[in-house]
């Protein structure tokens, strides 16, 4: 009896987190404690490494609003997760495979870009990323882009690569791969977005409203710039000139204006800051131009083609 | 003579394939095969010099704030340029306190459950809310007849884990424990970094956040609860396993070579707490870079020549394509992984927290820290030859680690609140610079070059795991990882465990070795 109340309590808590994070339009106490007691609800998860560093990861595990051993032990299956899972070696490639045969429903999460001009680029038990990365998005119910690589190509799509990567959003296109897609970039992705898209599955069957480019518009729906602290002092032309000034940093290379995010509303690492909080341009690492060829650079830097605002 | 091969190795950073010979059950040859390449460091040319901060981080998810501070050194240097004592503090505030949520990072999620027991949560008795939760979700779990059952937790190798059920249960509420205070970590970064993973407020000339006394009370406040976690819960866990396993102090014997760069300045830039230098045959040196040269004889590109390259020597790297790639892994000794060798004189070396420890003890310039060695050792009935070890290693981080949180704790108090911790400077033009650091698990070396215009010409990585992960060089001298895999007893080839354990203590960073 004991043990029940301090796991309503904990539940409790928990809730209290997921309206703390914007998403209880959808899940109601109720929700939560029916997906408490019934484990088949629970949402089959297979993440992979491509082309990555694997910073989302890393960044995943930062999740405060719902504690990490009750994402994998009351909403999920993490049945692999490279930086998680015991499993090592064959284990892995033999429980893959298990789950490509098997007619298991699970959720594909890929961190990174595929390499398909080079495709020995990536490889996992000897064999290609691409040859893991198509079958397992053919037998999943839904897949996940998560960061910019997966989106937009990031970092992996720089002028002089030579890797001919694609991003999830186009090997499914090209591998004429139709299912429920959901893009989360950011580079890291936020652990927030990857949580909410996860819980709004669980609960509803299905992903939350998506933009064109298959992001939630609940995170994605405004740029930077339309929800900054600074937006009034563009307005009033009011520019920085210098680090440390006060005013729109636009003129120090910020791309908030062309980033869509939700930076300043839900800041980085459980809100503690953002880039613009920090005195530093956005650099843009949720779009995809990321990354420009100049970032911050000085208000009077002769390369930069001057823009009229 | 019998072939294990381990594909993917797990917890560790990226894709890792370890191949190795048996006879006897004794390891007689290894190869290491670093798995990803992208070719960041030269796609970098064309680009702005302050664009590296940025990019180059991104090579590693896991250590990104190394190489935001090796890109800003190595522009810093170009410019002619020191930050003053505020950037210089942020600076080891940010990288601090990530060294530390990476320190913690390795030994809990990445390691300990190679040692530790993770089904003794199946015997616990006590109360404590998280391992009570865990032990009724393993143990529905192991009954459910699931295909996959307690995963991400099973499957795992079998072999000889821990037997004490109160190390296990401790180090199991560690794993636990130590996420919340990773995450506060992360924070810490991003208070003065704007975010973690990937902080992008380290820049040439200082760091661009203004310290004020609500982010300092901030950060104290966070510190105050890591601190706490790490000299007693992540001190008491580590301590346990290494008594719990002394046999490993003898395990994973590397090339015996460390090399590590000057490291964690006071807020004049000078005084490392870890000095730089090399160890060779036993005897510390002072750094000398001149002795740093990349191949890559056994690795997948075509560049000619491919041994004795110099940092910068080279503007392009060419990797093989597919047919070529075929061509070489089905020869017997034909190139085999994506990651080049380092080489220091020639000579294959060790770098991470144990060359910190090792040349830093060599030195004799710090005499608090040497006494502090003996006296751990003393406890331990170890001498200094047993931080070559798998075991070694792991204690190391754990020196590392407390070095840095006493640094941490004294230069937060010499932040001026409200003062610039930045440095405007133009971008240079044709100039060129190094930048040096330690990353968590080892020496980070930058170089860069830039043109007429403040462009990146020319850009060269030099990361710990290269060093630490590289395949076999011109000579054929095998890299280090595969040196302390050689000679391993292995119980059960089909469960290799303790190859396992050797390549984990070296914390590999795939992504970043190969960039």
């Amino acid at each position: 009896m004991q043990e029940k109340i301090t796991r309503r309590e904990a539940l409790k808590r928990i809730y209290g987190a997921i309206v703390a994070a914007g998403a209880a339009t959808f899940i109601s106490f109720e929700d939560l404690l029916a997906a408490d007691a019934t484990a088949d609800k629970r949402l089959n998860l297979v993440w992979l490494h491509g082309s990555s560093c694997s910073g989302c990861s890393c960044s995943f595990l930062d999740i405060e609003y719902v504690p990490v051993l009750d994402i994998i032990s009351k909403f999920t299956n993490v049945i692999f997760h490279p930086d998680l899972s015991l499993a090592t070696g064959d284990q892995v490639t033999d429980m893959l495979g298990r789950v490509v045969d098997s007619k298991l429903d699970y959720l594909l999460v890929v961190e990174g870009s595929i390499p398909v001009g080079m495709p020995h680029a990536c490889l996992m038990g000897h064999k290609p990323f691409v040859e893991w990365a198509v079958p397992m998005a053919k037998r999943a119910t839904a897949c996940v882009a998560a960061g910019t690589c997966a989106t937009f190509g990031g970092v992996t799509r720089m002028n002089g690569m030579q890797t001919g990567i694609q991003t999830l959003p186009e090997l499914l296109a090209a591998q004429r791969i139709d299912k429920p897609l959901v893009c989360l970039p950011g580079c890291p992705m936020k652990p927030e977005h990857i949580v909410y898209t996860l819980l709004h599955y669980a609960m509803k069957g299905t992903l939350p409203e998506l933009d064109s480019q298959h992001r939630p518009l609940r995170f994605f729906g405004n740029t930077i710039h339309e929800r900054c602290i600074y937006y009034a002092d563009f307005q009033e032309k009011h520019y920085a000139r210098h680090i440390g000034d006060s005013g729109c940093l636009i003129n120090l290379g910020c791309q908030g204006v062309v980033t869509r995010n939700d930076c300043l509303i839900n800041g980085h690492n459980n809100n503690t800051s953002s880039c613009i909080r920090a005195g530093h341009p956005c650099v843009g690492c949720a779009s995809e131009h990321f990354p420009r060829q100049i970032m911050l650079h000085s208000h009077d830097d002769p390369r930069v083609i001057k823009r009229k605002f | 003579m019998k072939r294990v091969v381990i594909d993917p190795v797990t917890r560790i950073e990226g894709h890792l394939r370890v191949e190795t010979q048996m006879a006897g059950g004794v390891v007689t040859d290894a190869r290491c095969s670093g798995d990803m390449f992208r070719g960041i460091e030269k796609a970098l040319i064309g680009y702005d010099a302050r664009v590296a901060q940025q990019v180059t981080q991104r090579v590693c998810g896991v250590c990104p704030y190394a190489h935001a501070e090796a890109a800003a050194l190595a522009l810093e240097q170009a410019m002619g340029l020191r930050p003053n004592e505020n950037g210089q503090l942020l600076r080891n505030l940010i990288v601090g306190a990530y060294q530390l949520q990476d320190h913690l990072l390795h030994f809990y999620v990445l390691s300990a459950l190679d040692f530790i027991d993770i089904t003794a949560i199946l015997n616990y008795r006590g109360n404590d809310a998280g391992l009570v939760t865990l032990r009724g979700w393993v143990k529905s779990e192991v009954e459910s007849g699931k295909i996959f059952p307690a995963a991400p937790f099973l499957p795992r190798y079998e072999g000889a884990y821990a037997k004490d059920q109160e190390l296990n249960i401790s180090a199991i509420k560690g794993y636990l424990g130590a996420l919340p205070i990773m995450a506060d970590l992360h924070k810490m970064v991003a208070v003065f970094g704007a975010k973690a993973p990937h902080p992008v407020a380290i820049e040439a000339g200082g760091v661009t956040t203004l310290p004020t006394v609500d982010r300092l009370g901030q950060y104290k406040n966070w510190l105050n609860r890591a601190a706490h976690f790490i000299r007693n819960q992540y001190r008491n866990d580590l301590l346990g396993v290494a008594a719990a396993f002394p046999t490993y102090f003898n395990e994973g014997k590397g090339p015996g070579n460390f090399l590590s760069f000057p490291y964690f300045p006071e807020a004049s830039g000078e005084q490392h707490a870890f000095v730089g230098g090399a160890t060779l045959g036993g005897k510390y040196q002072a750094l000398d870079l001149s002795q740093i040269t990349e191949d890559h004889a056994y690795s997948w590109y075509k560049n000619e020549p491919s041994s004795g390259i110099k940092p910068l020597q080279s503007t392009t790297l060419q990797p093989l394509n597919m047919a070529e790639y075929q061509r070489e892994i089905a020869r017997d000794d034909g190139k085999y992984s994506w990651t080049r060798a380092p080489r220091y004189g020639g000579e294959v070396m060790e770098v991470g927290p144990t060359a910190r420890v090792i040349n830093t003890y060599r030195s004799g310039k710090h005499a608090d820290f040497n006494r502090q060695i003996d006296s751990l050792n003393r406890e331990l009935n170890i001498g200094l030859n047993e931080y070559d070890s798998v075991m070694g290693r792991h204690l190391s981080r754990l020196v590392c680690a407390l070095r840095i949180l006493d640094r941490l704790e004294a230069q937060l108090e010499q932040v001026q609140p409200e003062q610039s911790a930045f440095i405007e400077r133009d971008m240079p033009k044709s100039a060129r610079g190094y930048g040096l650091t330690e990353a968590t698990r080892g020496a980070l070396g930058h170089w860069i070059e830039t043109d007429e215009k403040g462009y990146i010409s020319n850009y060269e990585l030099i990361v710990p795991t290269t060093w630490n992960m590289s395949p076999r060089d011109a000579a054929g001298k095998p890299g280090a990882v595969e040196q302390m895999l050689i000679g391993t007893r292995v119980a059960d080839p089909t469960q290799p465990l303790e190859l396992a354990r050797i390549v984990r203590s070296s914390d590999p960073c795939m992504a970043c070795s190969v960039h």
